[in-house]
């Protein structure tokens, strides 16, 4: 017994000393960040600890087995769609030539940037009494026509539609830097083109895949206007419904907790099944070699056709729904306050997007330069945010900077709020929830870069930081891209955080665009939607030249 | 890559650091007010903009959801910036009554506008616009005497024939709660289970989604809110304006307790820092000027009694309204969500 006792607080010096040893100034750095990523949502879930309300056995009688339903559906069925979307043109476009390419490749990312709710209510009017659809059947002489898209498979077909772009940003940043070397070995094998896809490309793809999955699946679960309004329940209702109707603040974190274990749970299990798989390359440097496949005519024809569905889907119908309630509310609507509104929100958005690359990417580099595995580990709870609805992660944001606001003021350092009502506490609640959103690309292009290549460096005497600036910040610059891109976008259709913490004097376009949608004015909408689209193709056309020259 | 970084940061602290300067200054002057509002109509943005140039206060708006304001005040607590919380129903300016973030106002011009049952007995909120939630049918096909009330829609001869919005809309929680008020806990349940049985598909849509499918023949009722049906008959949208025309309004239980109504309204927060310019946009929202662009531009009922109504909404003539106070809804709102809940309302 004393021996085993002995042996006990061996092994637990043992592991201390060892922790002692491992210990630099990396993880400490790394555990601050997080840190304070990780404030807002640890505040929420200390909630936990009050248990749900009493209206908790209510909800799980009533509501919860069908939420749960629903929004299981929900991400099966958008899974397998944004799959079949992002991955086919993320294919097609990297690998072959078309004509009309140049301008897919970019216009499919576009879709993201208008947001989910107003894809829904376009969807719902263009198919709706009096809508194109039903001018289009009266040539056909059906009067009267509708098609009811407003259930849940129209609702997994409107969300897909508008958050494929995810699996597509992420998919082509692995088949623009990867694939190429393995196609020109798997060809010199004598494999077919087809098969070389499905048996060498897919499989190793899969991170990248997962990666954006993983966005679509923790916005899908997130998404409350859209289902809302096509009358379908989910999770996110729940949340809503606990919180608000039924005044029950505890509920609606224990909801959100639920959701966040099925998230995690998600990404755990993926993460497990690929655990023996290591993915990275000898050298990724060599993709001056892309050369795109000529088809004949008719071929490239084809192809042209099946790239440019999702774009139709995703970006042609609902932008000309837009195009056509705008015509009708521009004398109301169009006016030059837009102009600065597109201003403000391109403003926050790009600094948004850069702080919150910058976190992603000193919280993965970081990780990685310490040696104690919990702490890497633990970096990864830094991307958990994107799984909260925005409005739990505004109150998450509040209750910190709030006590702190406070504490200025009793301390005397200031006479008024400095966090809360400026852009700080703003720009901060975005970073925590679009932090995933960065990380995934980031994480799924550095392990691509073999960990020979910066190990080789630092043998020849150059440091973490230097090693990083010099080697691996070239190599991972077109994840960099896509997730500035991504967390841009993100941040311009942002709402119900930013409705919650922004400062008065400040507008932006997608709070305008919910204004005139919360109050059934949806035609009214269209402009403020119309522009967020357009300040949405500065970045991506930009960036994408960028990505480019990468090639 | 080091250069655009330092100027981006730089730019990022100047930039918030200017936000707060200019707060501070206008917080000096004290001639500013900070409004905190669910409502987002232009007749509001309006209003504001004549109260300033009028009063020479400058009004500062955050626009969100009612509940989330309330969560945002209680967080904030005694340094708030709030001044007013306006709302556009009573239920949750009850619950923020009940939170202890509005504080009581006794004014003599805002009491001699409104008649009691349009303000908190304890004076903690009042009443800005009215608006009416009523039936309306489709012109061809319904004739108005087979209409009474609205617990005369769980008759048989109207199966499959209501559409109406989901129960976690504000409006349908209010009108559940004065069926509670009015009729008992088991007979609004009754209720709820019989309108289930009567809809004509799941509840999906806005209040303008329902008028829409009576008009298009999915249904022959719905119950809808007024100022939507006014606004529906100015719309740029055809498609709307003929879904419209193809319902009247039918106001319910006329010979009973009348129709129910709701209210937006205003509040002043109990830390309000600007107290006196919150009780003048107080008068002023409730005075004949900015009553008339409620009216008008809105199409809601008017809370002060020397302006009239809309010419649209007088065309429906007048109606009598359930005078229930509105307080009620607010206490038994939670109340008719659970019983939405148990009778299978989605």
């Amino acid at each position: 017994m004393k021996q085993a006792g002995n042996r006990n607080i061996n092994s637990f010096l043992d592991s201390f000393f060892k922790l002692k040893r491992d210990i630099n100034r990396w993880s400490i750095a790394t555990l601050f960040i997080l840190l304070l990523i990780a404030v807002p949502v640890l505040t929420i879930s200390v909630k936990l600890f009050d248990g749900p309300g009493e209206s908790w056995s209510h909800i799980s009688t009533y509501l919860l087995p069908s939420y749960l339903e629903n929004s299981l559906y929900l991400a099966l069925l958008c899974s397998l769609l944004t799959i079949l979307f992002g991955v086919s043109s993320a294919w097609l476009v990297t690998r072959y030539h078309f004509p009309l390419r140049k301008v897919l490749e970019w216009l499919l990312i576009i879709p993201l940037a208008i947001p989910s709710y107003i894809v829904a209510y376009a969807y719902a009017g263009f198919l709706d009494y009096g809508g194109v659809y039903s001018i289009f059947m009266e040539v056909f002489g059906v009067t009267q026509a509708k098609f009811d898209i407003m259930n849940v498979f129209g609702l997994a077909f409107v969300l897909s539609i508008s958050l494929f772009p995810y699996v597509y940003v992420s998919s082509r940043a692995f088949f623009l830097n990867q694939a190429v070397n393995l196609l020109e070995a798997s060809r010199l094998l004598g494999v077919s083109e087809r098969k070389s896809f499905v048996k060498l490309i897919l499989p190793l793809a899969r991170p990248a895949i997962v990666a954006g999955l993983v966005l679509v699946i923790m916005e899908v679960l997130n998404d409350y206007g859209a289902a809302q309004y096509f009358g379908v329940n989910t999770f996110t209702t729940g949340i809503f419904r606990s919180w608000f109707s039924l005044e029950e603040p505890e509920t609606a974190i224990y909801l959100s907790a639920l959701l966040l274990i099925l998230v995690f749970g998600l990404i755990l299990i993926e993460k497990w099944q690929r655990r023996k798989i290591q993915y990275s390359s000898v050298k990724s440097t060599n993709t001056k070699t892309n050369k795109r496949i000529v088809l004949p005519k008719f071929q490239q024809f084809i192809i042209s056709l099946v790239v440019i569905i999702p774009v139709v889907l995703g970006f042609f119908i609902p932008v000309l729904q837009l195009l056509i309630w705008a015509y009708k509310t521009v004398d109301k609507v169009m006016n030059q306050s837009l102009f600065w509104l597109s201003l403000q929100s391109f403003g926050i958005a790009f600094v948004t997007a850069f702080f919150t690359v910058f976190f992603a990417l000193i919280l993965l580099y970081f990780s990685k330069w310490n040696k104690i595995t919990l702490v890497q580990n633990a970096a990864k709870l830094g991307v958990l945010g994107y799984a909260i609805p925005g409005a739990v992660v505004a109150i998450g944001v509040m209750i910190p900077t709030l006590f702190l606001d406070k504490w200025f003021i009793t301390e005397g350092f200031a006479t008024q709020f400095v966090i809360n009502g400026t852009l700080i506490a703003l720009v901060y609640a975005y970073v925590v929830r679009f932090l995933a959103v960065a990380y995934q690309p980031l994480e799924s292009s550095s392990l691509k870069v073999s960990d020979s290549i910066p190990d080789s460096s630092k043998i020849l005497g150059m440091g973490n930081f230097k090693t990083f600036i010099k080697i691996e910040f070239p190599l991972i610059r077109a994840g960099m891209l896509s997730a500035f891109i991504l967390v841009f976008i993100d941040t311009l259709k942002e709402l119900p955080l930013t409705l919650i913490l922004k400062p008065y004097h400040i507008n932006t376009l997608a709070v305008k665009a919910y204004e005139f949608a919360s109050d059934e004015m949806v035609m009214h909408a269209a402009i403020p939607s119309l522009f967020i689209i357009l300040t949405a193709l500065i970045p991506v056309v930009f960036l994408n030249k960028l990505l480019l020259k990468n090639e | 890559m080091k250069n655009p970084l330092y100027i981006l940061l730089l730019a990022v602290v100047l930039f918030s650091c200017k936000n707060d300067n200019k707060s501070n200054e206008e917080k000096t002057t004290s001639e500013e007010i900070n409004v905190y509002t669910h409502r987002h109509y232009e007749s509001d943005q309006a209003l504001f903009e004549a109260f300033e140039k009028k009063s020479g206060i400058k009004v500062n708006v955050i626009n969100a959801s009612a509940d989330e304001l309330i969560q945002k005040m209680v967080l904030e607590g005694e340094q708030s910036p709030a001044d007013v919380l306006i709302t556009v129903d009573a239920g949750r300016l009850h619950r923020a009554k009940e939170k202890d973030l509005l504080q009581p106002i006794s004014n003599s011009v805002i009491d001699s506008i409104l008649p009691s049952h349009l303000k908190d007995e304890d004076n903690h909120w009042f009443a800005l616009t009215k608006r009416a939630r009523v039936i309306v049918y489709a012109k061809d096909r319904v004739d108005p005497l087979e209409l009474s009330s609205y617990e005369n829609l769980v008759d048989e001869q109207w199966e499959n024939k209501i559409v109406v919005r989901s129960s976690s809309n504000i409006y349908n929680q209010s009108l559940m709660a004065s069926i509670i008020a009015n009729d008992g806990e088991e007979a609004a349940k009754m209720w709820a289970k019989g309108m289930v049985n009567n809809m004509a598909r799941t509840p999906k849509g806005n209040d303008r989604d329902q008028v829409k499918a009576v008009a298009g023949g999915e249904a022959d009722l719905a119950i809808v809110n007024t100022y939507y049906i006014g606004k529906m008959l100015n719309s740029e949208d055809q498609t709307e304006l003929d879904a419209a025309e193809k319902v009247a309004v039918f106001f319910p239980n006329q010979d009973d307790r009348g129709t129910h109504i709701n209210v937006s309204g205003i509040g002043v927060a109990k830390h309000a820092p600007n107290k006196e310019s919150a009780v003048q946009l107080i008068e002023y929202l409730l005075s004949e000027d900015a009553q008339n662009t409620f009216a008008s531009s809105n199409y809601e009922y008017p809370v002060n009694p020397n302006v009239e109504n809309a010419p649209i909404l007088q065309s429906w003539g007048s109606f009598k309204e359930d005078t229930l106070n509105l307080s009620k809804l607010g206490e038994l709102n939670k109340k008719a969500v659970i019983l939405f809940d148990e009778a299978g309302w989605k």
